[in-house]
């Protein structure tokens, strides 16, 4: 299997504004050192909590944000190479659908125009007719009516409005879409419908996803491999069945001990679990050794002198 | 007796398109000690039951037009504003989904904690100000002392519903509404907020409704549930009960939709497709004749388009649905 997307010690460093006009710049490290494969055809999960770096990683990896460093091959040119000419060309080949459906349509465009737009900008030689045909086209595909294609986005439920979103990204026939957490906004019976729509449009064309989400259910259901991050760093990663039945690194324990469940009752005394403590450190001057040691039930002294290396899928130095 | 009893609520709106009913006929009741919880998806009427409650459904549009909110044996639809104002807050206290649009941005965590407590107690401010960090350290936020200084902004989401739960026991509620409160957090802080709110209840013996659409909350949190749909309750019952034997094909849908840890998984670990609710809640003055929920339902038949099912004693516990009812389903 080939992977569509390699992405090899991505680092992304934000400079911090001055604190005093002779002081050092500060830098604020929101992606470090991360590396990751996503074959053709399969989906790869980013699970995290907010501000562990997982939207950062994605929009850096299809350069989307700056300035990161490192290495991306998309189909194996290193995008991060290309001119913005050859870049452009590409990005019919990577499309985003984004948590909130109802920030990412323009409010003053009619949506047949909002799924048109990839093709203008993108797209190759077709005529009005053929882009307004696939248009059509898509609208049924995501399941939505032809009498709705000229309505404006605010006459459309939350569900729908994800749904255009999903239509636009398809417009151009990506290989890779990146998903950012695109069913967190809905409700959760149209978070149903959404992420089977996902899963059909995949396997009718193929497509690749970059999912990111906080919600270990939804990752369980739709990843075929799954990256834990915190801090920046890739913790652990493993394939979907191998880190649902056996979690090695303690934060991937502690958010699945978290992830609500229907078999954790109250009336069966609401289990007590183990539990986070506290939040996770500042990525401005971050600890030296391991980021989660301060948190970490496990942790002993080595852990925050040293930092542990991602070695078999784990960075840890007491791993299950 | 119950401690807070809801009998045939009926509150409409004033709309655009006419009258819609947004809660046709609700009742539910309230323990002290127990959390109840309200499922439903948008639309469905949950938080305008919380907002009743309140004595704060934005009047006009909205009106209440019929049924009683008893607390305590005290009648509160109609009571005048003088006295829901001093209920609000000392008896009966909300927190809402979004900590950050709830709290003041200009004001300090310990100020706007302290504000509730001198509204309610002939204290002093600086008394005041001591009981809010006292508050915030009982809930669980590090260096209260120091945090009490601090204005939102600077505070994370999980450290801002924490001063939110504080602000809303600052007073010992006896009922504590909790609309949605960790939909905005991450599910650590979700975990550490649930077990924040449990261990009040057990403290103060508050009465907790906790509204979600998230069946995985209901399954930790709450004793009771009650679905509602279209603004009406469709099925109440005991949460395991609910969880383990819904009747209703609605909330059947709601717990089968949910991508939950602790399905059945293949060998590959992949779970089974998750079951879909088709359609989306109906537009309140779209409703027709008949069960609301009927355009959804793969249970439909005849008497689904004629009446309106109500809940019936009939089955295990009370559903409204014909099929339930008939032993269809």
């Amino acid at each position: 299997m080939t992977a569509i997307l390699e992405v090899e010690n991505l680092t992304v460093r934000f400079p911090m504004p001055k604190t005093s006009l002779f002081g050092p710049r500060q830098h604020l490290e929101a992606v470090r050192d991360v590396s990751f494969s996503l074959p053709e055809g399969r989906t790869l999960g980013i699970v995290g909590e907010s501000g562990s770096g997982k939207t950062t990683t994605a929009m850096a990896a299809i350069r989307l944000t700056g300035p990161a460093t490192g290495a991306v091959r998309f189909e194996g040119d290193d995008i991060f190479q290309l001119d913005d000419e050859a870049m452009r060309t590409r990005r019919r080949h990577m499309q985003v659908i984004f948590q909130d459906p109802y920030s990412s349509l323009n409010p003053r465009d009619r949506v047949s125009h909002i799924v048109r737009e990839p093709l203008d900008l993108l797209g190759g030689a077709e005529s009005d007719n053929e882009k307004n045909e696939r248009v059509r086209e898509l609208f049924a595909l995501v399941g939505l009516r032809p009498d709705q294609l000229n309505l404006f986005p605010h006459q459309f439920s939350g569900g729908q409005r994800q749904r255009i979103s999903i239509a636009r990204a398809l417009a151009t026939h990506p290989k890779l879409i990146v998903c950012d957490e695109p069913v967190s906004a809905l409700d959760v019976a149209i978070q149903a419908q959404i992420l089977n729509l996902l899963g059909r449009l995949q396997q009718q064309f193929g497509l690749s996803y970059l999912f990111i989400s906080h919600d270990l259910g939804v990752v369980r259901q739709v990843c075929d491999e799954i990256a834990v991050m915190y801090l920046g760093r890739i913790v652990e990663q493993a394939p979907r069945a191998a880190l649902f039945a056996r979690p090695r690194h303690p934060y991937t324990q502690a958010l699945l001990d978290a992830a609500p469940s229907l078999a954790r009752r109250k009336s069966a005394g609401g289990a007590k679990r183990q539990q986070l403590k506290g939040d996770p450190p500042s990525p401005i001057n971050p600890p030296p050794g391991c980021a989660f040691a301060e948190r970490c039930p496990r942790a002993q002294q080595r852990c925050t002198a040293e930092r542990p290396e991602l070695t078999e899928g784990v960075a840890c130095f007491f791993p299950d | 007796m119950a401690l807070l009893e809801i009998q045939d609520l009926k509150v409409r709106f004033r709309t655009r398109y006419g009258p819609v009913t947004a809660l046709d006929g609700v009742s539910m009741h309230f323990e002290a000690g127990e959390t109840l919880g309200v499922v439903g998806e948008s639309g469905c009427g949950k938080s305008i039951t919380a907002l009743s409650v309140m004595g704060l459904v934005p009047s006009p549009p909205g009106s209440v037009d019929g049924g009683s909110i008893r607390l305590a044996d005290e009648e509160l639809i109609g009571a005048p504003d003088r006295r829901l104002r001093n209920l609000r807050g000392s008896e009966i206290a909300m927190i809402f989904q979004e900590p950050m649009t709830s709290l003041n941005p200009v004001f300090t965590a310990g100020d706007q904690i302290a504000e509730a407590i001198m509204l309610h107690q002939d204290v002093s401010k600086s008394e005041a100000f001591e009981r809010a960090i006292a508050l915030l350290d009982r809930v669980g936020i590090p260096e209260a002392r120091r945090r009490a200084s601090d204005y939102p902004h600077q505070l994370s989401g999980g450290m801002r519903q924490r001063v939110m739960i504080a602000m809303a026991v600052s007073c010992q509620p006896k009922v504590l509404i909790a609309d949605e409160p960790t939909t905005a957090l991450d599910v650590t802080v979700q975990a550490q907020i649930f077990e924040l709110l449990n261990d009040i209840q057990q403290e103060f013996g508050t009465a907790i409704i906790l509204i979600t659409h998230d069946m995985g909350a209901i399954a930790e949190m709450a004793d009771r549930v009650a679905v509602m749909y279209a603004g009406r309750v469709i099925e109440e019952g005991r949460a395991d009960d609910i969880l383990d034997q819904p009747l209703h094909p609605y909330s059947r849908g709601l717990i089968a939709c949910i991508p939950a840890l602790g399905k059945e998984t293949d060998e590959e670990g992949r779970p089974p497709p998750l079951a879909e609710i088709p359609g989306v809640v109906p537009p309140l003055h779209l409703l027709g004749d008949g069960c609301a929920f009927k355009d959804r339902c793969n249970h439909r038949y005849g008497p689904c388009d004629a009446r309106i099912p109500v809940l019936t004693d009939a089955t295990a516990h009370p559903v409204a649905c014909h099929a339930a009812e008939e032993g269809r389903i």
